[in-house]
């Protein structure tokens, strides 16, 4: 158990695992490392004293135990940063280091102050680049240092926003240098990922660490996303309330999360290409409720992707036409279409001319010096020095990645060498800095890492910024390394910007970090696409919920203390097979698998690839639940979590085959599927992505209980073997107990048969399910009808509605043949009638997207 | 000179379009030594919203979106424009020399050299290099002028290389054009301009229309003419001088523009993305160059 150890409480962890004495938590820095913490001479700087005496107090083992809170809170919350390592698919839950970076407002105030002039600075440079280009005719920057750039997009030429700035989020990526001073290595200006992590980090530290945290007097970042927010309202080009919506490029995206989660923290909808369209000159969401006008977008793609029309041509994440509604001042695009020119590196080279230019005076903040082998000298220097500097191409689109000339041998200098002359324009080369370390818990102490500090500015009032107070850290994973990136796992840092003593008395920012914006807000729409996708998150943990307890009962029955015939274990098998729609499986099995069964069950619960095995039906529920992320209740995701965690349980335990009681192996999966049924009805907002998720659940759960009662009620069997087949259907079907209830008198498959399909206060009969999307239809949006006249869904569920109720049992089970023919009849029908709704609301409702191509006329035509 | 252009692209799908938002370079352009008098562009089926705009390059860019339900598309351009008349044929001699000439792009702080750098880079579709470079540079003598210069990269282009409409496609590259020595007017003018580029000559796309002759006696026939594309490249002098590798020519009073660029990429008649149309749309295009009578402008 966690010991609730405060700052205020010396701490003493009495965990009872720890074996190891308790040495105190110091922090040394390394003497010949480059050190934020301390000072050359080792001695710790005073804005990070407050900090480190509490984590010594707190001791190791606390700290431990802190950390651990921390990675569990993060993973409630769903925060994943996707890394791509070659196995397919995504995975990687976002790293946080519990030791956050301190800056001392003193310190900040410097800083800020010449990110505020940066960003003023490089809107300037934006505004100037699309427009007049002064800067080039004055001879401030060579053509080709703009020309050639695959950032800058002509398309974009002369595109304007409502008001003076047209660059509205600024990240810049900064290190500490020997003097103390920040030094600039590159700019972010397309859709800068971190803000969200940020936010994300600060929430999960100021719940780690209550006390530490408010005593430390710790500024406030809450209001960079109001105005964010506030900023993006104001440029709404509509008199109404305005829809803005954040543009992912989807659920494989490392940052998915994020976009998730700044989406809900803003109240913005979250849309994806295929949400999105453009009709008669507007940008559309596809929401349920028809098309929605989309004012604002806030991207999370690059530019380039943004339109298939102008831009590149092979992308699918973006919205064919959208530059256009752009140009037409109907829909605003932030950052602006074309900003991505803006991180363009030979701009630094030439940074303190361009400022002079433009605000009159050289950039208070320094950039990393930076060669431009386009320029003649500048080429000279490079081959000259090579093995001392980094290379690293113009633009970041190409893929290419930077190289440190000191890590290549002869040969791959002499071709890196090469190719910079031969694409000289393309090719810069910069210093390599030292990276500052700080201190970050790693082996149960605290050891130097270097650090990389990532701020963001966001455009506020008139022509001024506003920025984060601190931003995203990021470290590296060992003592001097030297490569610090996302992708390669590298753990992120909380950034406290402390108040001085005498600012600690005043109140800093009276926003607390953790409120949630705007929860149901007007501006949050649900594209289609979200509703579609809890739909199907409804229909696949009903379908694994089904096919998961047939499996345990079967498995019970199977390896019971009584023997079945195998008359009743090839109808029960037959059952699986079809349950689970892993066809033909069992149903065309010949005798000696049907007596071996294990293989093939244990294959359809464990065989991923598999179409209707339990894992991909699973699966392809967390991909939904995917998709429709930014709905789900932090609860939600928790359970979620859970079941990732019982399907990895379940593979290592059915590693080495069925084992005696594969039943109890199930359980921990049954389990969490009925906590996540729970809470779709506990916790969920009643809205109209609750509903559709809860018509998902029913209609399956219709469909599964006909199909269950088709195969183990139709056929007619001796005694025996009807006990075991009726004991299958009441288990399965979790009715034995109230069976049992009805005492000796009324006993068999009659009474069976009245539970699961009759019986409206068993809320797993068939009836019950029919009522309850007779409710829940009422209440989707609608087309007018004539008075009298029934919709379409509405005429298919009455139908099956009464059917079942018009149907007398004794006369379906009465029967000469080897089969129930009229029950079988009446399923059959029910069925058909079921999947008409079916088809009908997902017609009505969700969006049947045509597949796009692209045209281009050859030049010579008919020739 | 004055000339009407019909000019219609018909786009015909094996399944139904259900919507589709197109960029069409259509419209000619003014020149410094011509002007579109009007044009007017008729649509099937009807768009929902069409515009009309000057794109970065000056050219005259057509949007529109359609949003019904269709299985043939035509856009049918249909403009006036009046060419300048040339008639005396320059001394191709008197003028800067080559060496002079790159000399000065290099130097010049004018403001049109400063933009006229832009075509000295490579482009989409257009990679200098100095396999270009080589196959330039018998025709660049440093002392001879910058035009002579480029008029004999023009004739060596028109003479050492076949036209062959069935060799290459858009895609196909300048090295493979190079090599094998054929192509159409579209790689002629590509090659032209990459070879210029890596001599240090800004040099631009041109793409547009031609008037074609029928041989004596016999009738013109509609929509015999062609889209076809030359070169412009940039004279301290004289600003854009256009030449045409196809015929050997400069680009006279029957060579219409339509669109300056840095290639085919910037230029494109034609460029789009559709919903649905099945695989394989069929394409065909049409054009007709008719002298018009009246007095001059």
């Amino acid at each position: 158990m966690p010991n609730p150890v405060t700052s205020t409480e010396p701490g003493q962890s009495q965990s009872q695992t720890q074996v190891v004495p308790l040495l105190p938590l110091e922090y040394k820095s390394h003497s010949d490392l480059l050190d934020d913490a301390c000072t050359p001479q080792g001695s710790i700087k005073p804005e990070w004293e407050y900090m480190l005496g509490g984590l010594r107090d707190l001791g190791p083992e606390a700290l431990r135990e802190r950390a651990q809170k921390a990675r569990r809170i993060l993973r409630d919350d769903g925060a994943t940063f996707n890394i791509y390592d070659g196995e397919g698919g995504p995975g990687g839950s976002w790293e946080l280091d519990p030791v956050p970076y301190i800056i001392g407002s003193e310190d900040w105030a410097r800083i800020e102050a010449g990110l505020l002039e940066r960003s003023e600075l490089f809107n300037l440079l934006l505004r100037d680049l699309y427009g007049p280009r002064t800067l080039l005719r004055h001879g401030l920057l060579p053509p080709e240092a703009l020309f050639s750039h695959g950032g800058f997009l002509r398309a974009c030429q002369g595109i304007q926003m409502p008001g003076e700035q047209e660059l509205i989020v600024h990240a810049v990526d900064m290190i500490r240098r020997h003097d103390g001073t920040m030094c600039v290595l590159s700019d972010r200006s397309q859709a800068p990922a971190g803000a969200g992590y940020v936010l994300e980090n600060r929430t999960v530290m100021s719940r780690v660490f209550p006390s530490l945290y408010r005593d430390s007097h710790v500024h406030r970042i809450a209001s960079f996303y109001q105005r964010l927010r506030h900023k993006l309202i104001s440029l709404s080009p509509s008199d109404e309330a305005p829809l803005i919506a954040l543009l992912t490029p989807g659920g494989q995206n490392e940052a998915y999360f994020e976009h998730t989660y700044l989406a809900s923290y803003l109240g913005f909808s979250l849309v994806q290409s295929g949400d999105l369209m453009v009709r008669n000159g507007f940008l559309w969401m596809k929401s349920m409720d028809g098309l929605k006008r989309v004012d604002v977008l806030l991207r999370q793609i690059d530019d380039a992707f943004c339109d298939p029309v102008e831009l590149r041509s092979d992308s699918r994440l973006g919205v064919p036409g959208l530059l256009e509604v752009v140009r037409s001042g109907r829909v605003v695009v932030a950052n602006p279409l074309g900003s991505g020119v803006l991180e363009n590196p030979i701009f630094l080279k030439y940074l303190p001319g361009i400022s002079k230019s433009l605000l009159g005076r050289e950039p208070r903040l320094d950039s990393v010096q930076t060669w431009w082998a386009g320029d003649d000298d500048d080429l000279e220097f490079i081959t000259a020095n090579i093995r001392e500097l980094i290379i690293k191409p113009a633009y970041r689109g190409t893929g290419i990645s930077s190289v440190w000339g000191g890590d290549l041998n002869d040969e791959e200098l002499n071709k890196l060498l090469a190719t910079v002359h031969s694409k000289r324009y393309q090719y810069v080369a910069q210093e390599r800095l030292q990276k500052p370390h700080i201190p970050s818990f790693a082996n149960g102490a605290l050891e130097p890492r270097p650090a990389l500090l990532r701020t963001f500015s966001v455009a506020s009032d008139g022509t001024s910024y506003k920025i984060l107070p601190g931003g995203l850290t990021r470290i590296g994973t060992d003592t001097g390394s030297g490569v610090i990136s996302m992708q390669s796992g590298s753990p992120s840092k909380d950034t406290w910007v402390t108040a001085s003593e005498q600012e600690r008395t005043a109140s800093i920012d009276s926003v607390p970090d953790s409120a949630r914006i705007a929860a149901d807000s007007p501006l949050l729409s649900l594209p289609s696409r979200v509703v579609e996708n809890l739909y199907w998150m409804g229909r696949y943990s009903e379908r694994a919920e089904a096919a998961l307890r047939l499996l345990r009962t079967v498995f019970v029955l199977l390896r019971g203390e009584e023997p079945i015939s195998p008359n009743a274990q090839k109808i029960l098998l037959h059952t699986v097979s079809d349950i689970t729609a892993t066809l033909p499986g069992f149903t065309i099995a010949p005798q000696e698998l049907l007596a071996n069964p294990d293989e093939e069950l244990l294959d359809i619960i464990r065989d991923g690839s598999r179409a209707g095995s339990v894992k991909s039906t699973l699966n392809s529920m967390l991909a939904s639940a995917d998709e429709s992320k930014e709905l789900l209740s932090t609860d939600t995701t928790r359970v979620i979590n859970d079941l990732r965690d019982a399907m990895v349980e379940l593979d290592v335990v059915l590693d080495s085959g069925l084992t005696s009681a594969p039943e109890e192996a199930l359980d921990p999966l049954v389990t969490t599927l009925t906590a996540l049924s729970g809470l779709m009805h506990e916790s969920m907002v009643r809205g109209i992505g609750w509903r559709f998720m809860l018509l998902g659940k029913r209609i399956e759960r219709s469909l599964q209980t006909l199909n269950t009662v088709r195969c183990l009620a139709t056929p007619v069997v001796d005694d025996a073997d009807q006990t075991t087949l009726l004991n299958a259907l009441l288990v399965s079907m979790e009715v034995l107990i109230t069976y049992r209830r009805h005492g000796r008198q009324r006993r068999g498959i009659e009474l069976g048969l009245e539970l699961v399909l009759l019986d409206d206060r068993n809320p797993r009969s068939l009836l019950f399910q029919l009522e309850q999307l007779q409710q829940h239809l009422a209440e989707l949006p609608k087309a007018e009808t004539k008075p009298g006249e029934l919709a379409e869904e509405d005429r298919a569920l009455l139908e099956a509605m009464t059917s079942l109720r018009l149907a007398r049992l004794p006369q379906l089970l009465e029967t000469s043949s080897p089969t129930r023919e009229e029950l079988g009849q009446l399923l059959l029908q029910l069925k058909q009638l079921l999947q008409e709704f079916n088809r009908i609301i997902s017609d009505k409702h969700f969006d049947h997207r045509t597949d796009e191509q692209h045209l281009v006329t050859s030049f010579w035509g008919e020739q | 000179m004055r000339y009407r252009i019909k000019h219609i692209t018909r786009y015909n799908y094996a399944a139904r379009v259900t919507r589709c938002y197109n960029l069409a370079n259509v419209i000619p352009r003014d020149t410094a030594r011509q002007r579109c008098l009007s044009n007017r562009i008729t649509l099937s089926p009807l768009p929902s919203t069409t515009h009309k705009r000057t794109d970065y390059f000056g050219n005259k860019a057509f949007h529109f979106e359609i949003q019904k339900a269709h299985s043939e598309l035509s856009i049918t351009a249909v403009s006036e424009v009046e060419v300048a008349d040339n008639d005396n044929a320059p001394n191709l001699d008197l003028g800067i020399a080559y060496k002079d000439a790159q000399e000065y792009f290099r130097k010049s702080s004018k403001p049109e050299i400063i933009e006229a750098r832009e075509f000295l880079l490579s482009s989409p579709l257009i990679e200098t290099s100095d396999v270009l470079a080589d196959y330039a540079r018998p025709s660049f003598d440093p002392k001879r002028s910058l035009k002579s210069c480029v008029a004999d990269l023009t004739r060596r282009i028109f003479r050492e290389f076949t036209y062959d409409p069935h060799f290459s496609t858009i895609a196909t590259p300048l090295a493979d054009v190079l090599k094998h020595k054929k192509g159409v007017c579209q790689d002629f003018a590509h090659l032209e301009v990459g070879c210029l580029r890596a001599m240090g000559i800004p040099a631009k796309y041109v793409s547009g229309y031609i008037e074609t002759l029928p041989k004596p006696g016999e009738q013109k026939l509609v929509g015999a003419d062609a889209t076809h594309a030359w070169i412009a490249f940039f004279c301290p002098e004289e600003g854009w001088v256009e030449f045409d590798p196809t015929n050997d020519s400069m680009a006279g009073n029957q060579h219409i523009v339509t669109a300056f660029g840095r290639d085919y990429f910037d230029v494109t008649p034609l460029r789009g993305v559709i919903f649905g149309g099945g695989a394989g749309p069929a394409l065909s295009v049409s054009v007709d160059v008719s002298r018009m009578a009246g007095p001059q402008a």
